[in-house]
């Protein structure tokens, strides 16, 4: 048990949680505000991680312009599947974003000259040169330690990812409750209510989809500066189903829920893998894992049965025709 | 007096059903002319075609004058035509206020790129667009609902929510399709007479898809009746109510 009571670890779980929040508060613009069923929320994560990446080792840019070029190219991949597939009604729509994460992820796997394919970024340089991207981040994250005389690496990016994290949700909470946020909460209740009333909504779920993976992107480039390595294995289409479950857990429609949702899913996920007391220490550590899956899954069943508006959401939206 | 609304020619296809077939038709500015005929005549679709839900796949639509058949629905709600649709659409999960501004037009708040440049003309705009809205809420009788969810709202409420966020549009033409569906009597003469209202106080041009042919022979002054994608008749009430055409289409008499 004494990992548990070790702050490294702790820190470990809350920079995960912050990745999450800063990853489902994309998803929350996107379905929360404007309706929009995204499943493939995990390729614009990959979208972000890799540009960067590439950018630094291939091109040799500096770090610093290479992340928000990372969000960019999220941000872009958002526009570019949603011209042709936002023009298709809800399911499809959620069919087509599926297909293309799991393109993005096959071909992250097999252009190897490009990213490095299924060995990951340590391999971006080709065989036998292990590629580094993550030098100047480190640099910069025990630079930051020392100002702030803190010692550990996970809590200096602890603080990191919740400072970016808290200033985004502060914007996005402010961006829902201005008129803009009111056009796509009306997108997300009646299509066709708010065309009537002379709202461009192709025009606005473009902007919705496009703010929500540049969202992912940048969750994308904390993942990748947490762990200084990644491969396609890291954005099987599981992790957007993370993103949703955080969501529902959280409550739909509020951007205050999303941290709630992503604390709580990220401390369930890790106090599940101490599960080593009976009837749990009769599995292995590999079927404990997924013992953990189905936990975090009866858990949101229970919820939705009991408190299907998540833990922040407001009852009365739920019963509302 | 000129035609607000001209359409000439308008045919729409759903694989072989003909839904509508060279339909023409003309509103008068000022006017409050009906659309009727029996079920599946194509009204709806003709409707659709109109507001742009639809596109035709023949003929001309003019707006005071300007050719809007190819324009998205949006274009054509800021060109002055708004629709309403069979049945109420209230947003229900947000606000009977919220229902109604967003109809605004011209609002800088609604520009992603203005909430950072323009804040100060988004905020003017918005505290503009609240006072308008109360304003309208105030017509229907709602205002005491302004920030309850309108999912909270009666079917009947719905009906003037509807109403209100249509005028929030300001347009110059709306259509109405079939307003006293489902209306009890009172709810019906409130309707009636803001629509009357409306078109005194504000110059507004009514095109109204209506069964209760009451209201049509009380208010409208002028009628195009459809049968089967066409328009088999027009007139004033009067002339349309005795036409053998029309009662035809309607009873079916003579197959």
């Amino acid at each position: 048990m004494s990992v548990l009571s070790s702050a490294e670890f702790w820190a470990f779980v809350g920079v995960m949680a912050g990745i999450y929040t800063l990853f489902t508060l994309g998803l929350q613009i996107q379905f929360g505000l404007a309706g929009l069923l995204n499943f493939g929320q995990v390729a614009f994560m990959a979208v972000g991680a890799y540009t960067m990446a590439i950018l630094v080792v291939k091109q040799g840019w500096s770090m610093w312009l290479a992340a928000p070029l990372g969000i960019a190219a999220a941000a872009l991949a958002g526009l570019l599947v949603g011209l042709p597939a936002l023009r298709l009604r809800g399911d499809y729509f959620a069919i087509v974003t599926i297909a293309f994460s799991e393109i993005v992820r096959w071909v992250a796997t097999n252009e190897d000259r490009l990213t490095g394919g299924s060995q990951g970024t340590i391999n971006l340089r080709g065989e036998g040169v292990a590629a580094q991207y993550n030098g100047q981040w480190e640099r910069f994250q025990g630079w930051l330690g020392e100002q702030l005389g803190i010692g550990s690496k996970d809590v200096v990016m602890l603080l990191l990812v919740w400072s970016v994290a808290l200033l985004l949700l502060w914007v996005a909470g402010r961006l829902a409750r201005t008129p803009w946020g009111r056009v796509l909460r009306a997108i997300r209740e009646d299509e066709d209510a708010a065309a009537s009333v002379g709202k461009p909504v192709f025009r606005y779920r473009l902007q919705a989809l496009s703010l929500g993976a540049a969202a992912a992107g940048l969750a994308g480039l904390f993942y990748a500066w947490q762990f200084g390595f990644f491969s396609p294995d890291d954005f099987q289409p599981l992790i957007t189903f993370f993103g949703w479950m955080i969501l529902i857990l959280g409550g739909v429609g509020r951007v205050w829920a999303v941290p709630v949702g992503a604390v709580v899913f990220g401390f369930l996920f890790a106090a599940t893998r101490f599960f080593d007391f009976p009837p749990f220490s009769y599995l292995d550590s590999a079927d404990r894992a997924y013992v953990r899956l189905l936990l975090i899954g009866l858990l949101i069943i229970a919820l939705v049965l009991l408190r299907p508006q998540g833990i922040l959401g407001r009852r009365q939206e739920m019963v509302l025709e | 007096m000129t035609a607000l609304l001209e359409a000439s020619g308008v045919s729409k296809a759903f694989g072989g059903v003909r839904a509508v077939e060279d339909a023409s038709l003309a509103v008068e500015e000022g006017s409050i002319t009906a659309l009727i005929g029996p079920n599946g005549a194509g009204k709806s679709t003709l409707f659709n075609c109109l507001s742009g839900f639809l596109r035709p796949d023949r003929g001309r639509i003019t707006l005071a004058g300007r050719r809007i058949e190819r324009l998205p629905p949006h274009a054509i709600v800021r060109a002055g035509l708004a629709r309403t649709f069979q049945t109420a659409r209230a947003l229900t999960r947000m606000t009977v206020l919220d229902n109604v501004r967003l109809a605004a037009p011209g609002h800088p708040g609604e520009q992603l790129r203005n909430l950072l440049a323009r804040r100060r003309a988004a905020r003017r705009r918005e505290a503009q667009v609240t006072e308008e809205a109360r304003a309208l809420l105030r017509l229907v009788r709602l205002e005491e609902h302004a920030d309850a969810l309108a999912g909270t709202l009666s079917g009947g409420q719905r009906k003037l929510l509807d109403l209100a966020r249509i005028l929030m549009a300001s347009p110059r033409l709306i259509l109405l399709d079939e307003p006293m569906a489902g209306v009890n009597p009172a709810l019906r003469e409130e309707l009636l007479a803001h629509i009357l209202h409306v078109r005194a106080t504000r110059g507004i041009t009514f095109l109204v898809i209506e069964h209760d042919l009451a209201f049509v022979m009380q208010t409208a002054d002028r009628v195009f009746v459809m049968a089967e994608g066409r328009i088999l008749t027009e007139g004033a009430p009067e002339q349309v109510r005795r036409d053998e055409r029309v009662i035809d289409a309607y009873l079916g008499t003579h197959g």
